[in-house]
C-alpha cells in the first residue's frame, strides 16, 4: 500500500508549488490583508454580531452596500421560511408519486423466496423511463425500510462499477455489509474472522454475513440495467443462483428502454435463471406538473411569472428532467429573488419599524409599478397621497405593505380561479383540454381574461342541468362562494330542488334538450328554426338562477383573472425573469468562448481604440489568431496561418515588432486553440492542422 | 504615379493617356484604382448609380477566386489580337459584352458562383463604375483598356512591357487576399459545407523548415518580457467575477454545486475565492481542497485521498483501499459518521482535462459532487464539456453554471512548447531532436548504434512503403485520416533482424539495449489494435536520415 501522506500533501502556501501539485488541501498563502479587497467588506464582518454563528447569514447588503444588517436578515430569514414551506410540500408529493409502487416493490420483495419461484431468482423488472431520479429516490426508501427492520438492504450497483465480475462481487459484498456495518465493520469483518483470510469477491464473506445478522431479503439492484456488460451480467446470475440457498437475493433492473429490449439483450439460459414481475414508474411530466400546482396555488406570499415558468417547462420539455432538477430550478428563481431584490425584504411577516430607511425608500420609489400607481391616483385626484407616498417614509412603507397584501390576494385568488376553470375543464365535457401550468402561463400573462377558453366554459356552464350544477358548487374557491349573491343563488336553487320531485334534473332553457328544432317549408325550402320548447315552471326558475350563476361567475373571471404586471409593487412578489435560470441551468460554454474570442470588445472594453470588426495587435493573441483561424479550410497551414499573425502585429508594430516575441504569442495561442478543442494535428500536410470547430454550429 | 502621367501628358492623345493609366494601374493597383482624377467623363455618365463602398478586399478575393470569371477573364485578355483583324472593338463594345455577359451570369447563377462571389462581381460589372477601389473593376477595364491600346497608335513594346509586369502583379495581391472564406456572411453551417467541400486541400506547400521553432527557454524568456495590452481591461474583468463570490457561498449553502465555464484561465479566480472563503469564515475555516485537472498523471484516487485527509486531520485509517470507489465509500461513511462535520470545499479546476476526461472518472466525481457535505466547484475550459455528462450524471453534479471568461492565459496550465511541437507533429524535441540524439549515441556502445541504425533504416523503409499506400489512399478517397499516427516496427521483427546481424544475442540483451533508448526517450512503443508492440522514433523523417547518415558515415 502507497503511503497516503505521500499522495496527500498538505498545503504548502508557496504559488508555483501549488501549481505543479494536482492536489492539495488549500492554505491561504497570506493570512494577512487582501489584495483587492476592499475596506467595506472588512467593516461588514466587524459589525456582524454573530460572526462565530455555525450559520452565518449568507446574503450581502444591496443598495450599493446601503441595506441595514436587519434587512439583510429578514430577507434570508424570509426565504428560508417560505422556501422550507415549499420544499415540504415537493417533498409530500415526490414520496406520494411512487408511494404504491414502493409498496408492491417491498411486498414482492417480502413475500417472495427462491422456494416459491421453484429456485428461480426472484427479480422485479421496473421501467423508469426517462424518469432517472425516481428508481433513486424509490431504492433509498426501500432501503430504509428494510433495515431498519434488521431484515436485510439494498445494495445498488452501477454500470460503472462492474467492470468485470471479480470488482462486481467486490462491491456487492463491501456494499452489502457496509451497509449496515459501516466502513469500519466491513474491515473488521475480515479481521475478526477465524480461519484463512478470504478474498474481497468470495462470496462466502456475504453467506456469513447473511448468518450473522440473520438477513432475510437482501436486494440487488441494477440501476442502469442496459449499460450493464451482458457477459458480465450472465455470469452473475449463474453464480448468484448457486449461491441462492445461502444468500436470500432479490435482483431489481431499473429498465429505461423496454423488458423486452432487455430480455433481448441476454442469453436466454440466464433469462432461464429469473423469474420475476415487472413494475412501472410515473412519468416525470405528471409530478413536474402537480408540484408547480402546488407551489403556485398554495403559495400565499411569492409567485413564478409567466417568462420564467415559460423557461421551466421549456426546459422540462425539451430535455428529459428529473422532478428534482425541476424542483431545484424554481428553488433558484426563489433564492435568487431572495438574494438580489431588495424589495423582497417586504415580504416578511411583520415588519419592523426600524426597516424606514432612506435608501429602501428610495428603491420603493423607483419601482415602475410604484410610478405607474402614484399616475393612477393623480388621476383620480389623490394629489395628497401621492405627496405623502413621495415624502413620509413611514407612510409610503406602509402603504407598500398594504398594497402587496393585495397584491398578494389577487394573486392568489387569480390562481384559485386558475385551478377552477382546470376543475370545470376536467368536469365538463370540454374537447379542449389544457393543463395547469399551460393554464397558469396563460393566466400569468393576462390572456385568459377574455379568451376562448373561458367563454367555452362559462357557455358550457349556463347548459348545465341541475344535478352536475349541484356538483359544480362545491368546486367553486371559496373567494367566489363567500360572495352573498353566491349565496343566494344557492339558497334559492335548493329552495327549488326541494320543490322539484322529478326523477329528471332540471334543465335550463339553454340546455339543448330543451330547444326544439321546428321545421317549416316556406316556398319549397326547409328553413330550420331554433324554438324554445315550453319549458315547465320549475325549469324556467332554473334557468333563472343558472343565468345569475353565470353573471356571478364572469364577473369573477373578470375581476380574478387580472394581468398581474398591473399590480402594484408585483415586483416584490413576482418574479418574472428569464435571464438567471436560463444561463444557470441551461449553459452555452461553446458561444460564450466563441463571442469571448470572435469579438473580444464585447468583454475587454477597449479604452484606446475601437477595434470592433478588425483585428488589432491589441487584442489578446488568441482572440486575434482565432479571428484568423475563422477564415481558413478544414485544413489550416500553420506557416501560413503564423505569417498572418505576424503581419497583424508587423503592420501596427511597424519595425519595433519583435518576431521572436509575436512567435511566443503564437505559441500561446496555438496551445489554447489546441486545448480549446479547435485544432488538431493533421497528418495530410506537413505542418498543417486539421480545424475541428465550426463557428455557430 | 502621377508624374508618370505628367510625363506622357505632352505628347499623347487622350486616348493614349488612357494608356498610360491602363499601365499605371496594373503596376500598383492599390494606389491607383481609388483616384478620381483617371476616371474619364465618359464612363462616369454611363453609370446610374455607384455601387455602395463594399469590402475590397474581399472584392478582390472573390474575383480572383471564381473559376468562371477567372476565365472570362483569361479569354478577354487573349482575344485581343483576334479582334484586331475582326473588327476593331471600341471600348463601349467591350463595356457592352461584359455588361451582356454578367447580366447572363446575373441569371444563371449557379451554386458555386454564389459561394465565390462571382454574382457580386457580375453586379459590379453591370454598375459599371470604375471608381471603385475593387481590383476585379479595374482588371476588367485593363482589359478593356489594352484591347483598346492595340488599335490605337501606341507602340506594341510599351503594351508587352505592360502586360508582364500585370501578370507578374496579380499573383501577389491574389496570394494575400485569397482566402477560404465565402463571402459575405453565410450562416454557420453552409460555411462548414463551404470549408469542408471535396477536393485536395487549398493550402500552400509553404512549411515551417526555415522558420526556427521556439524552444522551451525562448519562450519563457519572451513571455516573461511581454507586457499585455490589454491587462487593465482583463483586471477589472476578473474584479466582475470576484464580486459574484458572496453568490457562489450563497449557491453553495444551498446545496448547489457551481461549474464556471467561458474563455481563459479559471486557476486565479478560484485561487481568489478560496481565499475569500478562508477570510469569510476566519474563525473556523471551512477546509479546501483544490484539484488541478491538467496536471499529468493525476489520479482520481489521490482526490478522493486528500479529502479524507482534508477531514480527519491526522489520524487517516492506515488502508483506504487502491480503488478510487473504495476511498470514496470510506469518505462518504466518514462523513456520516460525523454530523457535525463542516461542509468540505472541493475546488476542480479544468474538470474537463484529459487525465479526467473519462466517462469512469467523471461518474466517480458526480458520486462525489452528490456527497451531502461536500460543496465542489469544477471549471471547464473546453467547448463541449457538457457533452461528458448525461442526465443522471448532470443530475448528480447539481451544476448552477457561470460563465466566466477571464481572458487570463493558460500559463500554468499548459506545457506550451510541447503542445504546439505535438501539434506540428515534431516530438522529441525534449530530446533535443537530431543533434541530442546523435549526442546520446556517442555515448553508446558499438551495439547500441548499430541497433538504432538497423532500427532506422527499417523504419524509414517502412515510412516510405506508407507514404506510397498512404498516396493510393488519398487519390482513392480524398480524406484518409487514420489513426496510426507514426510508422512503428513491430518488436518482433526488429529482434529477428538484430539477432541476424548479430547486434543482440538474446531477447534480454536486446531488452538491455532498447531500455537505454528508452530511457533517453530516443524511442517510443505503443500497443497496437492487435496486441502488438511497435516501437518507433519521435523524429521527422528528415531528422531521421540525417542522423541515419551520420551513424553510417561515422
Amino acid at each position: 500500500m502507497i503511503s497516503n501522506a505521500m499522495e496527500a500533501d498538505v498545503g504548502i502556501p508557496s504559488e508555483n508549488y501549488s501549481n505543479t501539485q494536482g492536489v492539495y488541501i488549500y492554505r491561504p498563502a497570506d493570512a494577512g490583508k487582501a489584495p483587492g479587497e476592499r475596506p467595506p467588506k472588512r467593516r461588514k464582518v466587524a459589525q456582524e454580531p454573530n460572526g462565530s454563528d455555525s450559520n452565518p447569514c449568507p446574503f450581502v447588503p444591496l443598495l450599493d452596500e446601503g441595506e441595514t444588517e436587519l434587512s439583510v436578515q429578514l430577507r434570508y430569514q424570509t426565504y428560508e421560511k417560505l422556501w422550507s414551506v415549499q420544499e415540504a410540500k415537493i417533498r409530500e408529493i415526490l414520496d406520494d408519486v411512487d408511494a404504491e409502487v414502493l409498496e408492491n416493490v417491498s411486498s414482492f420483495v417480502s413475500t417472495t423466496s427462491p422456494e416459491t419461484f421453484r429456485g428461480c431468482i426472484p427479480a422485479a423488472l421496473l421501467t423508469v423511463g426517462s424518469n432517472v431520479s425516481s428508481l433513486a429516490r424509490l431504492l433509498s426508501r426501500l432501503n430504509d425500510q428494510l433495515s431498519s427492520t434488521g431484515e436485510g438492504g439494498v445494495i445498488v450497483l452501477e454500470s460503472g462499477d462492474a467492470p468485470n465480475l471479480k470488482t462486481t462481487l467486490k462491491n456487492i459484498i463491501r456494499t452489502a455489509i457496509i451497509n449496515t456495518e459501516g466502513n469500519d465493520g466491513y474491515q473488521s469483518f475480515f479481521t475478526s474472522r477465524e480461519g484463512p483470510r478470504l478474498l474481497g469477491y468470495d462470496l462466502d464473506v456475504l453467506g456469513e454475513y447473511v448468518a450473522q445478522k440473520s438477513i432475510k431479503h437482501l436486494v440487488l439492484a441494477f440501476r442502469d440495467s442496459e449499460a450493464f456488460d451482458p457477459g458480465i451480467l450472465t455470469d452473475l446470475f449463474f453464480l448468484l443462483s448457486s449461491w441462492l440457498d445461502r444468500i436470500p437475493l432479490t435482483l431489481l433492473f431499473g429498465i429505461s428502454t423496454s423488458v423486452e429490449l432487455f430480455e433481448g439483450r441476454l442469453p436466454r439460459s440466464s433469462v432461464a435463471l429469473l423469474k420475476g414481475r415487472f413494475f412501472e414508474l410515473h412519468k416525470a411530466s405528471n409530478c413536474v406538473d402537480h408540484i408547480y400546482e402546488r407551489i403556485q396555488a398554495e403559495s400565499g406570499k411569492f409567485w413564478l411569472g409567466r417568462n420564467l415558468t415559460n423557461v421551466l417547462f421549456e426546459k422540462s420539455s425539451d430535455y428529459f428532467q428529473t422532478p428534482e432538477s425541476f424542483c431545484r430550478t424554481v428553488k433558484y428563481a426563489y433564492m435568487s429573488h431572495f438574494f438580489s431584490n431588495p424589495l423582497s425584504v417586504l415580504l416578511a411577516e411583520d415588519i419592523p419599524d426600524e426597516l424606514v430607511q432612506v435608501r429602501l425608500c428610495e428603491a420603493i420609489r423607483n419601482v415602475p409599478s410604484f410610478r405607474e400607481y402614484c399616475e393612477t391616483l393623480l388621476e383620480e385626484g389623490h394629489t395628497r397621497r401621492v405627496r405623502g407616498l413621495l415624502e413620509d417614509g413611514g407612510y409610503l412603507l406602509k402603504q407598500t405593505v398594504q398594497l402587496i397584501e393585495s397584491g398578494q390576494q389577487s394573486m392568489h385568488h387569480m390562481f384559485q380561479a386558475v385551478k377552477f376553470i382546470f376543475l370545470l375543464l376536467k368536469d365538463l365535457s370540454i374537447p379542449k383540454k389544457a393543463s395547469m401550468s399551460e393554464l397558469s402561463i396563460r393566466a400569468l400573462s393576462g390572456e385568459l381574461r377574455h379568451s376562448p377558453l373561458v367563454e367555452d366554459v362559462l357557455a358550457v356552464f349556463k347548459r348545465l342541468d341541475s344535478s352536475k350544477f349541484e356538483g359544480l358548487v362545491s368546486l367553486i374557491p371559496e373567494s367566489a362562494a363567500n360572495l352573498p349573491e353566491f349565496w343566494d343563488i344557492r339558497k334559492d336553487l335548493n329552495a327549488l330542488l326541494q320543490t322539484h320531485k322529478g326523477p329528471q334534473p332540471l334543465r335550463s332553457a339553454y340546455d339543448n334538450q330543451n330547444s326544439v328544432i321546428g321545421t317549416t317549408i316556406v316556398q319549397q325550402r326547409v328553413k330550420l328554426n331554433k324554438g324554445k320548447a315550453n319549458l315547465p315552471e320549475d325549469c324556467l326558475k332554473y334557468t333563472k338562477i343558472v343565468d345569475r350563476a353565470h353573471a356571478l361567475l364572469e364577473s369573477y373571471f373578470e375581476t380574478t383573472l387580472l394581468r398581474p404586471q398591473e399590480l402594484p409593487f408585483h415586483e416584490a412578489f413576482l418574479l418574472d425573469m428569464r435571464n438567471p435560470i436560463g444561463g444557470v441551468f441551461a449553459p452555452r460554454p461553446r458561444f460564450a468562448i466563441e463571442r469571448a474570442l470572435s469579438n473580444p470588445s464585447d468583454y475587454l472594453m477597449y479604452t484606446l481604440h475601437h477595434t470592433e470588426g478588425t483585428l488589432s495587435a491589441m487584442q489578446p493573441p488568441t482572440s486575434i489568431l482565432y479571428q484568423l483561424y475563422l477564415e481558413s479550410g478544414a485544413l489550416v497551414n500553420l506557416h501560413d496561418l503564423w505569417q498572418a499573425f505576424h503581419a497583424v502585429f508587423e503592420r501596427e508594430q511597424g519595425d519595433s515588432c519583435d518576431e521572436r516575441m509575436t512567435m511566443a504569442l503564437f505559441y500561446r495561442a496555438i496551445s489554447e486553440l489546441r486545448a480549446l478543442g479547435m485544432l488538431k494535428h493533421s497528418r495530410k500536410k506537413m505542418d498543417h492542422a486539421a480545424k475541428s470547430a465550426w463557428m455557430g454550429l | 504615379m502621377l508624374p508618370v502621367v505628367d510625363d506622357q501628358l505632352p505628347v499623347s492623345t487622350p486616348k493614349r493617356q488612357r494608356i498610360t493609366e491602363t499601365n499605371g494601374t496594373g503596376d500598383n493597383p492599390t494606389d491607383g484604382n481609388g483616384s478620381p482624377e483617371f476616371t474619364p467623363s465618359k464612363r462616369l455618365k454611363k453609370t446610374p448609380q455607384r455601387p455602395t463602398a463594399e469590402t475590397p478586399a474581399a472584392l478582390k478575393a472573390s474575383g480572383l477566386k471564381t473559376p468562371s470569371n477567372r476565365s472570362k477573364a483569361k479569354a478577354l485578355f487573349s482575344t485581343p489580337p483576334k479582334q484586331n483583324t475582326a473588327s476593331s472593338p471600341t471600348k463601349v463594345r467591350a463595356d457592352r459584352s461584359a455588361k451582356k455577359k454578367s447580366a447572363q451570369l446575373l441569371f444563371e447563377q449557379d451554386e458555386e458562383d454564389i459561394w465565390d462571389g462571382g454574382d457580386r462581381l457580375a453586379e459590379e460589372i453591370l454598375a459599371g463604375d470604375n471608381d471603385t477601389p475593387a481590383v476585379t473593376n479595374g482588371q476588367d477595364n485593363e482589359v478593356i483598356k489594352t484591347v483598346e491600346a492595340e488599335d490605337s497608335i501606341e507602340p506594341t513594346t510599351d503594351k508587352a512591357a505592360a502586360t508582364p509586369k500585370r501578370r507578374a502583379g496579380r499573383p501577389k495581391g491574389a496570394k494575400n487576399k485569397r482566402s477560404p472564406t465565402p463571402e459575405g456572411d453565410l450562416p454557420a453551417h453552409e460555411r462548414y459545407f463551404f470549408q469542408n467541400r471535396a477536393g485536395p486541400p487549398r493550402t500552400s506547400n509553404n512549411n515551417l523548415n526555415k522558420v526556427t521553432l521556439l524552444t522551451h527557454e525562448e519562450y519563457f524568456e519572451k513571455h516573461a518580457q511581454r507586457q499585455d495590452p490589454c491587462k487593465r481591461e482583463i483586471s477589472f474583468l476578473n474584479d466582475l467575477h470576484r464580486r459574484s463570490f458572496s453568490q457562489w457561498n450563497f449557491e453553495f449553502s444551498q446545496g448547489f454545486n457551481i461549474c464556471l465555464y467561458g474563455y481563459g484561465s479559471k486557476r486565479p479566480l478560484t485561487q481568489r475565492f478560496a481565499d475569500w472563503l478562508y477570510r469569510k469564515h476566519s474563525a473556523s475555516p471551512p477546509p479546501v481542497v483544490i484539484v488541478n485537472g491538467h496536471t499529468p498523471n493525476m489520479s482520481i484516487r489521490s482526490i478522493f485521498a486528500t479529502i479524507v485527509t482534508a477531514i480527519l486531520g491526522t489520524d487517516i485509517p492506515s488502508k483506504m483501499g487502491a480503488q478510487p470507489i473504495e476511498v470514496l465509500e470510506l469518505l462518504q461513511s466518514v462523513l456520516k459518521s460525523r454530523p457535525s462535520q463542516k461542509p468540505i470545499t472541493v475546488f476542480i479546476n479544468s474538470i474537463d482535462a484529459p487525465s479526467l476526461r473519462r466517462a469512469a472518472n467523471q461518474a466517480l466525481l458526480a458520486r462525489l459532487a452528490a456527497t451531502p457535505k461536500i460543496h465542489l466547484l469544477a471549471t471547464a475550459d473546453t467547448l463541449n464539456f457538457l457533452l461528458m455528462w448525461d442526465i443522471s450524471l448532470r443530475d448528480q453534479f447539481n451544476f448552477a453554471f457561470h460563465e466566466c471568461t477571464t481572458f487570463t492565459p493558460f500559463d500554468t496550465e499548459f506545457d506550451v512548447v510541447e503542445e504546439v511541437h505535438n501539434l506540428l507533429g515534431r516530438k522529441g524535441r525534449r530530446v533535443g531532436g537530431k543533434e541530442g540524439v546523435e549526442f546520446v549515441l556517442k555515448s553508446l556502445p558499438e551495439n547500441a548504434r548499430n541497433l538504432y541504425r538497423l532500427l532506422l533504416t527499417e523504419l524509414l523503409s517502412l515510412a516510405d512503403e506508407h507514404h506510397n499506400l498512404d498516396d493510393d489512399m488519398d487519390n482513392a478517397e480524398g480524406a484518409a485520416e487514420g489513426p496510426k499516427d507514426e510508422t512503428g516496427i513491430e518488436f518482433r521483427a526488429l529482434y529477428q533482424k538484430a539477432s541476424e546481424e548479430f547486434i543482440a544475442s538474446s531477447e534480454m540483451m536486446f531488452r538491455t539495449l532498447l531500455k537505454e533508448f528508452h530511457d533517453h526517450q530516443m524511442i517510443t512503443s505503443r500497443i497496437d489494435t492487435s496486441g502488438m508492440e511497435m516501437l518507433s522514433v519521435p523524429l521527422s523523417r528528415d531528422e531521421m536520415e540525417g542522423v541515419l547518415e551520420d551513424l553510417v558515415l561515422a
